[in-house]
C-alpha cells in the first residue's frame, strides 16, 4: 500500500489557533510553489501505485481555478490504485458549483470541510466562518456530483464554551449527516495568536465531560469512534488517516510536509526560500527497529481496536510482549487484551499518554 | 620574624572587605592592575555571585621591606568556625565598617571573636567615597559602641584606593609581629586545606615554630599520619613555590596526601625532624548546628555522591556526613552543617560542581530527649524521634540572637520574635537611631523562616547574629505526612504543639500544589500520631492525550512524549505516587 500527503500552504485568513505550515494567499508565490512540488513530486516518486492520497494545508481550496487545474495536472504523475481515496480539504467559504465539478472530474472522491462549530462565539474565536444553511446546501451540491465522503472537522473546549453549547454544535453536526466527523479540543501551540495573547485552555475536567458527550453521543448515531479523535459511519474509516496509525509508509510532499519512505521519517523545510532552492528535508532520521516499533505502539494504540498481536509478530518478528511492558499494564486495566488485540482501556482513552510513557 | 605580619580583614558582609583587600593586593605591586580581576580572593563561583567569601585564602605581599600575610575570612554567622581558623592564624585584624551603614550585627560578633584570639585591632572606615557616606557619625559610632579612640580609626575607600597606603602603614606600626613559641619545635597550624587532582590534598599553614623544609617528614598531630613534603609555596597571589617556611610565615604543603580524612583543619603539623610535644592551642572545633538528608535523584549516583561529599569536607572540616537510608528516598547522607547559608552552598556545589541531581530534606536541629527509663538521647533526624509513650521531655537548643535595627522597627521586631518563641532579653542603644534587640530564640525557628520574615518586617534594614546558649525543655511533637494513606518519612518535622495545626494545613496545602495529579486521587495528610490534623486531595489526572496525531504530527509528538518521559525520570515513587523532589522541601516553603 502506498500513501501520498500533499501540502498547499497557503490560506486567504489565519485562523487564531492554527500551527500548521501556512501563510497568506498570494497567486504568485502559489504558481511558483507549484512548479516546485511538482519538482519534489518528480524527484522522489518512482510509479509506485498509489492507495490514498491526501490534498491538505494550509487551504488547498483557496487556490484560484486555473493554479487548481496546474495542481490536478501535476497530480496526474501518481498511478492511482483501484479503489483509491482522494482526499481535499475545504474551507466551507470556497465550495461553489464550479469547485465540486472541478473536483469531482479531477478524481477528487472524500471531501473535508473544516466547519468547526456553529456557535457564534466560537467562530469569532477562532476567527473562522460557518453557517448551517450553507453548509447543508454545500454538502448537497457535493453529493449532486457524487462526492459520497464527506468529513466535518468539530472542535470544542473553546475559552467560554459550555457543555450546553457543544451539545448544540454535535445536534447540528449529526443533522448533516456527514460521513465521519474528526473532532479535536482546542490545543495553545506555540507561535500562535491565541498563545501570544495568553489564553488559557477550559478546565480538564470540562473538556473531558465534553469529550466523553461527544464519544457517546456519536456511537449512540451510529458512528463508529476508530481513533481518538476520529468517529465514522460503517466503511466510511478515513483509508488515508489510517495509514499513519497503522504505522505505514507515505510521501509527504510540500513545504512543511512530512513523510515516512523507505524506513526514513523525514520533515520538509518550512522555509519557502529553502524549498524553493530544492533544499526539500530539513530533517531525516534512519529509524531503528526499536524505534519503528515504538511508533507501531504510539500510533497503533490510538485505534480503539488496537494492535492485533499476530500482524505485529509478522511485522518484526518478534512478540509485542517480549518488546513492551504489556502485562502489568494488562494487570492494570490500563491495556485490555482481546481477541488477539492490545488496546487501551477505553475508559483511560484520554490519558493514554501516561500509558504509553509506561511502554516507549 | 620582626619583619612579618599577619593579619586578616573582618566585617559585616558587604561591608567592602573583598575590594579592599583587592586594593590592598594592587598598592603593594602583588598584581598588576591590568591583571586585576575583581575580588581576586573570592575564587569560587559562588562566592562571587553570593557576595560573600567562603573559602580561605592566604596572600604573602611584600612592603616597605616587610611581609605581608593577608588572610581572608568569611563573613557570615555560619562560617564562625572558619572565621575562628583564620582568626588564630593572625596577630591583628582590621575591623572594617562601611561608611554609610555603620556598625552592623556581624562587626559586633566578629570584633568580639578577634578580641578573644587576643589580636590588635585596627578600625577602619570604608567606602567613604560613597555619596551617602556619613563618616562623623560611623566614628562616633564606633568609639561609643566599640570604645576606640577617634585617632586610632582610618578612612579609606577600597574602590578608590585613598588611604590605603595609610592603612599599610599602619599594619605595620600596630599590628605585633608573630609571637615567640616557647621553644623552637616545629608546630604549623592548618588553617586550611583543599584538594587538588594532581597534587592531592595541599593544606594552608602558618607556621607557629620552627620551620618547615621541603622534603621533612610532616606529622599530623592529632592522627599521627606522616607525609613527606613535596611541594611547599606561597600565594603573591600567583602561586610561587619555595623550599622553605620559617616562624611567622604562611603558606602551603603538599606531600601527595591523598587519604583525606588525615589533614584536619585546626589540626598542628610538626615534623619528624624537630618534632614537638604539644600541639598549638587556641582552636574552638564547631560542631553542627543544623542536619539535613540529601539523597541522590538517581540512584545509581549514590557512589558519586560520597565521593562529592568526601572531596567537600576535605575544605571544609565543618561538614559532616553518614549514610542514611530512607523509605521514600533510598540511599543517602545524614549531613551536619553549620547553619543554613553553609547548607545552601553544599547542596549547590555538589549540583554544580559535581553534577549530581539531589534531593535534600527539611533541615533539623538537634533535640535532646529524655526518655522515661531516664536516659538521654540525642535526635537529629525526626524519624528517629521515640514513640511518645517513651518520652518524658524534649530540649532543643536556643539561640541568643542579636539583631540590629533602626529603632522604629522594634515593634516589628519584638512581634516578629514573640511569635517565633522567643525570649526577650535585653535592648542596647547603639546611637539615637539604632537598637541591638537581645533574644533568645529557638533554633529551629531560625532555621524554619526566620530570616525571610525578619528581612521583610524591616524592609531588609536588620542585620542578625546569634550563638548558641543552651537547651530548654519544649512541648515538641512529631508530625507525619502521608501520602496516599503511607507516611513518607523524609517529610516527618518536629514541630512545638502550638504550631501543628497550622504548620500541618500549610505543608499539606503545599504538597497539594507540587504533586502532579496521577491517574488516581491522591490524599495528602498530616498527622500527629494516628490523629490526622489535615488533609488535602489531589484529584485524578483527568487529559493527558495527544489529541490530534496525522502524519505531520509524528515525529513531533514523539518528541513531546519523550519530553513528558524526561520530566517523569526525576520523579521519586513513593508507593505508587510519582513526587517531584521539591516536594521533600515543602515543609519549608511558607507561603
Amino acid at each position: 500500500m502506498n500513501h501520498v500527503y500533499i501540502h498547499i500552504p497557503f490560506c486567504k485568513s489565519i485562523c487564531s489557533y492554527c500551527d500548521f505550515c501556512k501563510m497568506f494567499y498570494d497567486k504568485n508565490i502559489a504558481n511558483t510553489y507549484l512548479d516546485n512540488l511538482k519538482k519534489e513530486i518528480e524527484e522522489y516518486y518512482e510509479d509506485e501505485e498509489i492507495n490514498t492520497l491526501y490534498i491538505g494545508g494550509g487551504t488547498p481550496s483557496s487556490l484560484d481555478f486555473d493554479l487548481l487545474d496546474k495542481l490536478f495536472n501535476i497530480i496526474k504523475i501518481f498511478k492511482l490504485a483501484d479503489n483509491y481515496e482522494f482526499t481535499f480539504e475545504c474551507n466551507p467559504d470556497d465550495i461553489n458549483e464550479f469547485l465540486v465539478k472541478k473536483l469531482a472530474s479531477n478524481g477528487i472522491n472524500r471531501i473535508s470541510i473544516g466547519v468547526e462549530s456553529f456557535n457564534k462565539e466560537k467562530l469569532k474565536f477562532m476567527e473562522r466562518c460557518a453557517d448551517f444553511d450553507d453548509i447543508r446546501t454545500k454538502m448537497n451540491l457535493l453529493r449532486y456530483y457524487g462526492i459520497n465522503n464527506i468529513n466535518l472537522d468539530l472542535m470544542y473546549g473553546i475559552p467560554g464554551e459550555t457543555l450546553e453549547v457543544l451539545k448544540k454544535d454535535v445536534k447540528l453536526f449529526l443533522k448533516l449527516n456527514p460521513n465521519h466527523i474528526s473532532t479535536y479540543s482546542l490545543i495553545i501551540e506555540d507561535h500562535t495568536k491565541i498563545k501570544i495573547a495568553n489564553i488559557q485552555n477550559i478546565s480538564e475536567d470540562l473538556e473531558v465531560k465534553m469529550y466523553e458527550y461527544i464519544c457517546k453521543k456519536l456511537a449512540s448515531k451510529g458512528f463508529n469512534h476508530y481513533e481518538v479523535s476520529n468517529f465514522a459511519t460503517k466503511n466510511y474509516e478515513s483509508k488515508h488517516n489510517l495509514a499513519y496509525w497503522n504505522n505505514e509508509e507515505y510521501f509527504g510532499f510540500g513545504l512543511g510536509a512530512s513523510g515516512y519512505i523507505n524506513g526514513f521519517r523525514y520533515d520538509n523545510t518550512r522555509n519557502i526560500k529553502e524549498y524553493t532552492e530544492g533544499k526539500y528535508h530539513a530533517s531525516e532520521a534512519l529509524l531503528s527497529k526499536r524505534e519503528v516499533m515504538e511508533y507501531e505502539v504510539m500510533l497503533g494504540l490510538r485505534k480503539m481496536e488496537g494492535i492485533n498481536l499476530q500482524e505485529f509478530f509478522d511485522k518484526y518478528d518478534v512478540n509485542m510482549q517480549e518488546v513492551f511492558p504489556i502485562k502489568p499494564l494488562v494487570r492494570n486495566k490500563d491495556l485490555i487484551y482481546k481477541n488477539g488485540y492490545i488496546y487501551i482501556n477505553p475508559e483511560k482513552i484520554y490519558v493514554m499518554n501516561e500509558i504509553l510513557n509506561k511502554m516507549i | 620574624m620582626d619583619h612579618i605580619r599577619n593579619f586578616c580583614i573582618i566585617a559585616h558582609i558587604d561591608h567592602g572587605k573583598s575590594t579592599l583587600a583587592d586594593r590592598i593586593l594592587e598598592i603593594t605591586g602583588a598584581i598588576d592592575k591590568r591583571e586585576m580581576k575583581d575580588q581576586i580572593l573570592d575564587s569560587m563561583d559562588l562566592e562571587r555571585e553570593r557576595g560573600i567569601t567562603i573559602k580561605l585564602n592566604a596572600v604573602e605581599l611584600h612592603y616597605k621591606g616587610y611581609t605581608l600575610h593577608l588572610i581572608d575570612t568569611p563573613g557570615h554567622v555560619d562560617f564562625s568556625y572558619e572565621v575562628s581558623r583564620s582568626l588564630a592564624a593572625c596577630d591583628g585584624a582590621l575591623l572594617v565598617v562601611d561608611a554609610a551603614q555603620g556598625i552592623e550585627a556581624q562587626t559586633l560578633a566578629n570584633l568580639y571573636l578577634a578580641l578573644n584570639n587576643d589580636l590588635n585591632i585596627i578600625p577602619v572606615i570604608n567606602k567613604i567615597d560613597l555619596p551617602n557616606a556619613d563618616v562623623p557619625k560611623v566614628k562616633k559610632e564606633i568609639m561609643d559602641v566599640l570604645g576606640f579612640r577617634e585617632d586610632e580609626i582610618l578612612l579609606v575607600s577600597g574602590k578608590t584606593g585613598e588611604g590605603v597606603p595609610e592603612l599599610l602603614d599602619a599594619i605595620i606600626e600596630r599590628i605585633n609581629p608573630p609571637k615567640e613559641y616557647i621553644d623552637n619545635k616545629t608546630r604549623a597550624l592548618i588553617f586550611d586545606s583543599y584538594f587538588d587532582s594532581y597534587r592531592g590534598v595541599i593544606a594552608s599553614v602558618c607556621v607557629k615554630s620552627g620551620e618547615i623544609k621541603r622534603g621533612d617528614m610532616l606529622i599530623m598531630m592529632s592522627t599521627g599520619a606522616e607525609y613527606e613534603v613535596v611541594e611547599m609555596g606561597v600565594n603573591t597571589p600567583k602561586e610561587k613555590l619555595i623550599d622553605k617556611l620559617s616562624t611567622g610565615s604562611v603558606g602551603w604543603v603538599s606531600g601527595s596526601i591523598k587519604t583525606i580524612d588525615t589533614v584536619r583543619v585546626g589540626d598542628t603539623i610538626t615534623t619528624k625532624e624537630n618534632r614537638a610535644d604539644t600541639p598549638l592551642s587556641g582552636y574552638k572545633a564547631m560542631k553542627p548546628m543544623v542536619y539535613s538528608g540529601i539523597y541522590p535523584i538517581e540512584p545509581n549516583k549514590y557512589e558519586a555522591l560520597k565521593e562529592a561529599l568526601e572531596k567537600l569536607k576535605l575544605n571544609d572540616a565543618s561538614l559532616v556526613f553518614e549514610p542514611e537510608t530512607s523509605e521514600a528516598l533510598g540511599f543517602g547522607f545524614r549531613c551536619g552543617f553549620l547553619g543554613l547559608l553553609h547548607m545552601d552552598i553544599i547542596e549547590e556545589r555538589i549540583r554544580r560542581e559535581f553534577n549530581i541531581d539531589i534531593i535534600a530534606t527539611s533541615p533539623s536541629v538537634i533535640y535532646k530527649v529524655t526518655l522515661t527509663n531516664g536516659e538521654e538521647i540525642e535526635v537529629d533526624n525526626p524519624c528517629e524521634m521515640p514513640d511518645k509513650v517513651k518520652i518524658e521531655s524534649i530540649s532543643e537548643p536556643f539561640v541568643k540572637a542579636s539583631i540590629l535595627v533602626p529603632s522604629s522597627y522594634i515593634g516589628p521586631i519584638m512581634e516578629l520574635c514573640q511569635d517565633k518563641r522567643g525570649i526577650y532579653k535585653t535592648t542596647e542603644y547603639i546611637d539615637s537611631t539604632r537598637v541591638n534587640i537581645i533574644y533568645e530564640l529557638p533554633l529551629a525557628e531560625i532555621v524554619y523562616d526566620f530570616f525571610d520574615k525578619l528581612k521583610s518586617y524591616t524592609k531588609g534594614y536588620a542585620s542578625f547574629d546569634y550563638e548558641l546558649s543552651d537547651y530548654k525543655v519544649s512541648n515538641l511533637v512529631k508530625m507525619d505526612i502521608l501520602i496516599n494513606g503511607e507516611v513518607v518519612d523524609a517529610l516527618s518535622i518536629i514541630v512545638h504543639k502550638d504550631a501543628a495545626y497550622s504548620r500541618g494545613m500549610q505543608i499539606t496545602k503545599s504538597l497539594r500544589t507540587l504533586i502532579p495529579r496521577q491517574l488516581f486521587e491522591v490524599p495528602i495528610q498530616a498527622s500527629l500520631g494516628s490523629k490526622v490534623i489535615a488533609r488535602e486531595t489531589i484529584s485524578a489526572m483527568k487529559k493527558n492525550v495527544l489529541a490530534k496525531c496525522y502524519g505531520g504530527d509524528v515525529t513531533r509528538k514523539r518528541k513531546l512524549l519523550e519530553k513528558q518521559k524526561e520530566g517523569k525520570k526525576r520523579m521519586k515513587m513513593v508507593g505508587s505516587v510519582e513526587v517531584p523532589p521539591e516536594a521533600f522541601l515543602s515543609v519549608l516553603s511558607n507561603n
